[in-house]
């Protein structure tokens, strides 16, 4: 289901630019923007302090000293902020603070950073003693405290130049950016495409720096910006304590420093520059952390609500196999993804008979999935139903509410997915978690739920099933986990169960065993069953019917035998003809031209005209209607028409 | 015939059992690679299939020395690769990758992932790189226009033609394609498999080709490796070893094969196996094997001649054929 959605994403990133996307969130973000906006004008205010500044930062004038700022009573428009005690201009001292705060913390930062940086690459990549010795110093550097050393360093330096406290504040900040970069870099350098890089002979220095860099370097810019913050409180901190900038610089932590000495008779002069350094702080970390929100892909869907069914229009009058279990009809699927709409499922319609075994067929972006996901409820969002109706027993479950639906799930429907390790819990032992599984969809009391959970077990082909409850996921194998999501499943004795391509990841081997088995179960119990896959000849292994879909829309639908060995529509006999097969290997494999239609488009005719072999005018014009080849066997392709024109009428 | 173009012998390769404090060996490893021997030939594809954990990606990077070797052989084109002249092997095998999102570099426009390459090695002048780029993106079936796309921009069938141009682009005459095409959707599958071919018959390169798919296995390669727990357990030509398989593990992956037919063919249940322990003594598939002697529990069968081209690890390998096909289902029996 995740997968479903990945694809999704993959074609809505594959054409649009991101950066657009970003840019919106950007404007989204009421936080973001008044950090930024805060960022700007104390930038600017710091940039263009000699501009600005009404006075001169240390022009004493001793016969007004401590005037009060204008809005307190006394208060003169000479000195907006008031004089200090050396009559000096508040205004213009805070404006130039500001230039000597940023410029400081700025510069410390770049140091820092450029210092981690460069070690975290070098520590990441090469690992060994080089990746020891740089982190145990980091370590070491991490134990003590800094603020301790810088006191120590500055307390014994008559004249403080600028590029001392730099080095002193900017140094210790190299560990953070290290331990970050260099656990981006070991993730990033096991990656094949580095791999690829040194097999095409690229040396290590080159694959550092051209293939791995590139896509670490992006951790740095967000890190700095909350630097750059805990800096400025650094240095203020230094200043106030009188070892920053020697006087008589102005500096937020002096200008402190001097107004707590005087703050009974003034007391603005602490609380302005205290108030500088907040707000400067506070519009950094705001757009740091709205930054990192804006870049960090796992953020994009907040914000967008959850499905919600009630909204789906009411399904036109449709006619219904009155033995069927469940009616799929006229099912369209969205995804409204920031900029365009996927349209992953198109109309899709089928019946399953109870205890029917039914194979979805289809490639990625046919909306095999998608179409799963939305019959059981759990579209992922901002996925919804627009269209259609799902009839289950009768009733349409695209118009359940999501408490109607959550007791349906797991009792009557239960689904099961490619990945069985992230459906199970890691710290739960399996027989834990089968036991409350049945307990919660029973009631049963705890004998009967114990002996229940032995049968399941059992049942799905686990020998010892008392070794494997007292196991937890890890120590099991892919396919006994999915054994074990099996038997969970079934537990329940569903009427009903999708599986998603459930054994996808398994070895050949271990699929053959687990679908016998589950083909088995299910038959025995009367349980229908959906096998969703890309794999035609799975599908014609284990399924009763087969349901071809592509783009979204149904190609073909009828028994598998039969649709087998006489595909009625192009993409079908495509897709059969395109699988390499051991016991009849052809000489060359028959190749399907061009790529799946755009799905953010509208459009017009059948889906594969563009790739089609046999594609006639009327294909591109007007979506094909399905035609009946056979009893239960229809295919969507306007070459079973009897008279193309008549088609086209209706 | 003529040499062989890669001759691997007696190939191992162990990985260090990591313990969870301060990343210290602990004394333990994994066999990986265990004893494997095999030839190449110029312009021939060998398959080399197994299930997950039966070494053969491994074996396939080791071949390449993308890993050093614990022990063992590795002859390219009449020289033994050592540690020192690898470099020159960079020029002459390359590798494709499984996972066309992960293979190639994120932040690098097509133009520069085929262009580095060239740079290395100096294949064509700076001024030439600009149309050498071209042509690859041609010979595998791209345009120029996408030299300026991100990897990102492209469909996963596209970055894997995009991976072959990279592995093509050094001129190589070997090509590790380490499931090169298991990622991808069956029609793009088609496309890709059909375009390997024809480089391959185009420019005479050889195949390494990796896959845990039997059906693909056997439409590229003449002939057929099968890895069990880190060791070929039966190697001869693809055609021979899937009519008639020399080694019950052959014999088992053949029949969990699902197939496109009227019948349903998949209905041998093996036993619902245990876990395949790695042995020291004897053989390594006894304990799935329905064929298992005492004699396999104490001698490890080696990798033998049975017939012409032949050669199988077991020691009933020609009793396999008799003993494994009639247990098969009569066709129809289940369908």
């Amino acid at each position: 289901m995740s997968d479903a959605l990945a694809t999704v994403e993959q074609t809505a990133l594959r054409s649009g630019p991101i950066a657009a996307g970003a840019g919106r969130r950007i404007l989204r973000s009421p936080f973001l923007l008044v950090g930024l906006v805060g960022v700007t004008v104390i930038a600017a205010a710091a940039a263009f302090a000699p501009l600005i500044a009404p006075d001169d930062p240390t022009a004493q004038n001793l016969a007004n000293i401590l005037a009060p700022p204008i809005w307190v009573e006394g208060g003169t428009t000479d000195h907006l902020l008031g004089t200090d005690v050396l009559g000096r201009d508040v205004a213009s001292r805070i404006l130039y603070g500001a230039r000597n705060s940023l410029f400081v913390a700025f510069s410390a930062m770049l140091l820092g950073s450029s210092l981690g940086l460069i070690t975290g690459l070098l520590a990441g990549f090469f690992g060994g003693r080089v990746d020891s010795i740089l982190m145990r110093l980091g370590d070491v550097q991490l134990a003590f405290p800094f603020i301790l050393l810088a006191i120590a360093i500055l307390g014994v330096v008559a004249a403080r130049p600028a590029w001392l406290l730099i080095v002193v504040l900017g140094i210790p900040g190299w560990i953070v950016y290290a331990r970050v970069v260099r656990s981006r870099v070991l993730a990033e350098k096991e990656k094949d495409y580095v791999a690829a890089a040194a097999a095409m002979g690229a040396g290590p220095w080159r694959r550092l720096f051209r293939y791995v860099f590139p896509s670490v370097w992006q951790v740095v810019p967000v890190i700095a910006l909350l630097d750059v913050g805990f800096l400025i409180i650094m240095e203020s901190t230094l200043s106030f304590l009188g070892l920053g900038l020697p006087p008589p610089a102005a500096t937020w932590g002096g200008i402190l420093a001097d107004g707590r000495r005087n703050m009974v008779v003034s007391q603005w002069l602490p609380i302005l520059p205290g108030l500088a350094i907040v707000v400067t702080v506070l519009s950094i970390n705001l757009v740091g952390d709205g930054l990192a929100a804006v870049f960090d892909s796992r953020h994009i869907h907040r914000g967008l609500r959850r499905p919600f069914s009630s909204s789906v229009p009411s399904a036109s009058p449709v006619d219904t196999d009155s033995e069927a279990l469940l009616s799929v009809r006229g099912l369209h699927v969205e995804f409204p993804l920031p900029g365009a709409t996927v349209k992953a499922v198109r109309g899709v319609d089928f019946d399953l008979a109870a205890g029917e075994t039914l194979g979805v067929v289809g490639e990625s972006g046919s909306g095999k999935s998608v179409t799963a996901s939305a019959v059981i409820g759990l579209l992922d969002p901002p996925g919804r139903i627009t269209n259609g109706a799902v009839l289950f027993g009768g009733e349409d479950l695209a118009r359940f509410s999501d408490r109607r639906m959550t007791t349906l799930r797991g009792r009557q429907i239960a689904m099961i997915f490619q990945n069985p390790a992230v459906s199970l819990n890691p710290v739960l032992t399996i027989g834990f978690q089968l036991r409350e599984a049945i307990r919660h969809v029973t009631g049963a009391d705890r004998h009967t739920v114990r002996h229940t959970a032995r049968q399941v077990l059992v049942a799905v082909g686990i020998e010892d099933p008392d070794r494997i409850s007292r196991q937890y996921p890890f120590q099991l194998s892919g396919g006994m986990n999915q054994r074990v999501m099996i038997a969970m499943v079934l537990a329940a004795r569903p009427r009903l169960l999708l599986a998603d391509e459930p054994t996808t990841a398994l070895d050949t081997t271990t699929q053959a065993q687990i679908l016998n088995r589950l083909v088995e179960l299910t038959e025995a119990e009367q349980i229908s069953l959906v096998l969703i896959t890309h794999d035609i000849a799975l599908v014609s292994e284990y399924a009763d019917r087969m349901l071809v879909l592509y783009a979204g829309e149904v190609c073909e639908f009828g028994p598998v035998r039969q649709v087998i060995s006489q595909p009625r529509h192009p993409y079908t006999r495509a897709l059969l003809e395109s699988v390499p097969r051991v016991e009849d290997p052809a000489e060359r494999l028959q190749v399907i031209p061009g790529e799946l239609p755009d799905p953010r488009r509208d459009r017009v005719g059948c889906p594969f005209a563009d790739r089609c072999p046999h594609v006639m005018d009327i294909c591109r014009e007007v979506t094909p209607p399905r035609y009946d080849i056979a009893p239960g066997h229809i295919a969507a392709c306007y070459l079973w028409a009897s008279e193309p024109a008549e088609a086209v009428a209706t | 015939m003529t040499a062989p173009l890669l001759e691997v012998r007696h190939l191992s390769k162990e990985f260090p059992l990591r313990g969870l404090r301060f990343g210290r060996h602990r004394g333990g490893t994994v066999r990986a690679v265990d004893d494997v021997s095999f030839d190449l030939y110029p312009g021939e594809t060998l398959g080399l299939v197994g299930e997950s954990g039966s070494g053969k990606s491994t074996l396939g990077r080791t071949v390449l020395r993308l890993f050093e070797p614990t022990s063992g052989e590795i002859v390219f084109d009449g020289e033994p690769v050592t540690a020192d002249n690898a470099a020159g092997l960079r020029r002459r095998a390359q590798i494709v990758f499984q996972d066309p999102y992960a293979s190639l570099p994120p932040r690098m426009r097509v133009r520069r992932i085929l262009a580095d390459p060239l740079l290395i090695h100096e294949i064509v002048s700076p001024s030439q790189v600009e149309e050498r780029v071209a042509s690859l993106l041609r010979d595998v079936g791209l345009s120029e226009e996408h030299a300026r796309a991100f990897p990102h921009q492209l469909s996963g069938g596209q970055r894997q033609r995009v991976s072959i141009a990279r592995a093509l682009a050094v001129e190589p005459s070997l090509v590790v394609a380490d499931e090169a095409v298991s990622a991808l959707d069956v029609s793009v599958q088609a496309q890709i498999l059909n375009l390997m071919k024809d480089l391959q018959a185009g420019r005479g390169l050889a195949y390494l080709f990796i896959s845990h798919d039997l059906g693909v296995v056997r439409y590229m390669s003449r002939r057929i490796a099968v890895m069990f727990l880190g060791r070929i357990v039966e190697v001869g030509p693809a055609a021979e070893i899937t009519s008639g398989p020399l080694h019950p593990y052959t014999s088992t992956l053949l029949a969990a094969v699902p197939k496109v037919g009227p019948q349903r063919t998949v209905t041998r249940l093996d036993s619902d196996h245990p876990a395949p322990a790695r042995v020291d003594i004897g053989c390594s598939y006894r304990t799935r094997c329905p064929m298992a002697q005492e004699v396999c529990e104490t001698d490890r069968p080696e990798l033998v001649e049975w017939a012409p081209g032949r050669r199988s690890a077991c020691h009933f390998a020609l009793d396999v054929p008799q003993r494994l096909q009639a247990s098969l289902p009569v066709p129809g029996s289940a369908g």
